[in-house]
């Protein structure tokens, strides 16, 4: 089979010994292709000169001891990473404790809290069953009142009786508003005064 | 050196040990390099640490980064070998680090804007009077110019003498790859081989 140059390509592309053998026969008789080829193999010719060796006393020593502070370094990393991890966890542990603490400290609030509005509700109880008692002794002397003074007692203890059940028709919405209670116990007060009052005047008028 | 057949499997004697032997061979050298024996590093410098530091010196142009890549090879080589699984050879393994390695620091070299420095030192020592010497400047200066895996083929191939399938194997691309990449490497040597040639001048 006959090369022509544009097989030449072909030839250096497979670059194997026969196929070289094939590209010089044909180069021989074409000068371009010849030139084409010298270059190729000068170039091949260099290359192959050029495997480089030197004499490096100190290169495996340095890699030895590169690889010994890597391996320190990474031991060392590990307990770098160790800590790092006891610090986390120890700080993690300590914000849970702390969280707890503080849940537990609202609880103990939130129960006080309970407390303090049945301690308030027991002396409300208390003044609703003073109260209870004066009004069976003054209900009587109220209604049928004879005197300005019962009058006036009379429509004090109405208006007294409007404040409170408006009080506790807000406090029903709130039970823990201090606020609110202190003004019922203020005015609870205020109508047993009031009634100790109507009992000692119709005392007075007997 | 290169191509000994003592202890460990090297690249130029495939046909020495089985495959399955070979990989046994490969693991257990991994293992060992994993753990920092230094035996296995030794080892390992004293079979293919010549092959390795040529390519290097070959891709980097000068004897200092040539070996800086060396030791850096050696150190990726331990943090890596725990995560050897054999797939191929060890030793393809560390060439594909060096290769990978000379990359890394062709790239650092270029981000920093320095020229490739090429070691005329060296090549002083050698003569440099000579027309082969002067050829081999010339190609070393065209090669430097080369894109990376260009100028891996090219190296590995035409100076250190491993066939295709190896070179596949490193790079991982195909063997009719290389093979094409290395004839369209030399044709764009050859455009500047005549005007670049001591011999023409």
């Amino acid at each position: 089979m006959t090369i022509d140059c544009k097989d030449l390509d072909n030839l250096l592309l497979e670059g194997d010994p026969f196929s070289m053998q094939r590209a010089a026969e044909h180069a021989a008789q074409c000068p371009a292709c010849m030139q084409t080829l010298t270059d190729w193999n000068e170039i091949s010719g260099t290359a192959s000169d050029m495997k480089t060796t030197w004499q490096s006393d100190m290169l495996w020593p340095r890699i030895e001891r590169s690889i010994k502070q890597e391996r320190t370094r990474s031991a060392a990393n590990v307990w770098q990473i160790a800590a790092a991890i006891l610090i986390v966890v120890g700080l993690g542990a300590f914000a849970w404790l702390a969280h707890r603490r503080a849940e537990r400290n609202e609880f103990d609030q939130s129960i006080l809290r309970v407390a303090a509005v049945d301690e308030v509700e027991r002396a409300e109880k208390a003044h609703v069953v003073a109260i209870e008692r004066l009004e069976q002794l003054t209900d009587p002397k109220l209604e049928n009142a004879a005197t300005p003074l019962m009058v006036s007692y009379k429509e004090k203890l109405m208006m007294l009786d409007d404040a409170i059940a408006e009080c506790q028709s807000n406090i029903q919405y709130n039970r823990q508003n201090a606020h609110l209670r202190k003004q019922l116990l203020a005015m609870y007060s205020e109508k047993q005064r009031t009634l100790q009052d109507v009992v000692r005047e119709g005392n007075h008028a007997n | 050196m290169p191509g000994a057949t003592v202890g460990i499997p090297t690249l130029m004697n495939p046909a020495i040990r089985t495959a399955q032997h070979r990989s046994d061979d490969d693991v257990r050298v991994a293992r060992a390099c994993a753990a920092g024996e230094s035996d296995a590093f030794e080892e390992i410098y004293q079979h293919h640490g010549d092959r390795m530091k040529s390519i290097a010196y070959n891709h980097l142009g000068n004897i200092s980064d040539a070996e800086d890549a060396v030791q850096e090879t050696f150190l990726k080589i331990h943090r890596a070998a725990s995560s050897y699984n054999a797939e191929a050879a060890f030793t393809t393994w560390i060439y594909r680090i060096l290769i990978n390695t000379c990359y890394d620091l062709l790239r650092k070299r270029k981000r920093r804007g320095d020229e490739s420095p090429i070691d005329g030192v060296f090549e002083l020592t050698r003569a440099a009077a000579s027309v082969d010497d002067a050829k081999r400047i010339t190609l070393r200066k065209l090669l430097n110019d080369l894109p990376e895996q260009r100028r891996s083929v090219f190296v590995l191939f035409e100076i250190e003498g491993l066939s295709h399938a190896e070179i596949g194997e490193i790079l991982d691309i195909s063997e009719g790859n290389s093979k094409w990449i290395l004839f369209a490497t030399k044709k764009q040597l050859q455009e500047k081989w005549r005007d670049n040639s001591p011999v023409m001048k």
